[in-house]
């Protein structure tokens, strides 16, 4: 069969049947969530490898930044859960409960943002740097930045991305199967932030 | 036109919300008991790994998929995890030298 028939439209081709049974976005998203996996273990090695071996750590964070970060833990997990129910909207063609809960998902994406940034200016304000703080190893401050950075760039990115698909989705141009695409996404930052939270702020507490 | 799913309750995913609330708690109280750092480490890494694990078999929805779409995810998964270690073996080096190295 010459490529002129497949372009002409002279013959179908007889597809073969999805991978495990799901869309293909669909993997390309699980595809993605891997590599970007890899990501984050780099640099949660790195970090882990520089904290263990350096002996002047900084202890920094005080119970005031354990109550922060178990806020934006809450805000976090929460729009894990409408992000859940905007998808199951999504699966009834509810559209516009799908729409919503995708709002209110973005709205604590944006909360969670302006907390962070919060918790940054904190820090700053306290001295730290990239390549400087007041209390010991400069290595703190790079990690620091890279790793929160890394993920608020991600909680960023997924803000955006729910509300092209969001909007996309309520007009009609987008599917269901984008809205969960999404919602992987979404539920990998928080994923993400689950290691954050103990590994860069639990194990660096005064006590 | 979208074929609409028949679903059931979100019980199951209620459950799953208080669990990922309670674990973070639960390490802020490990994070203030006077242990080991490497206890420390292994608690928390646990708690982590059982919260993550409840987050992706149903938030993400990966326990609704076929048997073969989850081995594939954690296979691949697990193997970009090893694979990162390269990093390891470079990173001692720099820390203690190149092994048998004779230039000082």
């Amino acid at each position: 069969m010459s490529q002129a028939d497949f372009t002409m439209g002279h013959h179908v081709p007889e597809m073969e049947p999805s991978p495990f049974a799901i869309p293909a976005k669909k993997l390309a998203m699980w595809l993605f969530i891997i590599s970007d996996i890899m990501t984050f273990a780099a640099c949660m090695i790195a970090y882990g490898f520089l904290r263990n071996f350096t002996s002047n750590w900084p202890r920094p964070f005080h119970s005031s930044t354990v109550v922060s970060v178990m806020v934006m833990t809450f805000i976090l997990v929460t729009s894990s859960l409408t992000m859940v129910l905007a998808v199951r909207a999504a699966k009834r063609d509810d559209r516009e409960w799908a729409f919503r809960w995708t709002l209110i998902t973005m709205g604590a994406g944006v909360i969670f943002v302006v907390l962070h940034l919060r918790e940054w200016q904190d820090m700053i304000d306290k001295g730290v740097r990239m390549n400087a703080n007041p209390w010991g190893s400069s290595l703190f401050g790079a990690l620091y930045f890279t790793v929160t950075g890394l993920e608020l760039l991600h909680v960023v990115a997924g803000v955006i991305a729910l509300l092209i698909v969001g909007i996309g989705y309520r007009s009609g141009r987008y599917s269901s199967t984008d809205l969960e695409n999404c919602n992987l996404f979404w539920q990998f930052i928080n994923m993400v932030w689950m290691f954050v939270v103990p590994f860069v702020y639990l194990l660096n507490v005064a006590n | 036109m979208q074929k609409v799913e028949k679903q059931s309750g979100i019980g199951k995913y209620i459950i799953v919300y208080v669990c990922m609330l309670v674990i973070p708690a639960i390490e802020v109280a490990i994070a203030y008991r006077h242990i080991d750092a490497v206890q420390m480490v292994a608690q928390m890494m646990a708690l982590v790994i059982l919260s993550t694990g409840l987050g992706i078999m149903f938030f993400m929805n990966l326990a609704m998929e076929k048997r073969s779409m989850i081995v594939f995810v954690a296979i691949f998964t697990l193997f970009v995890l090893a694979t990162i270690n390269y990093g390891w073996t470079d990173s001692f080096r720099l820390v203690s030298g190149a092994p048998f190295s004779t230039y000082h």
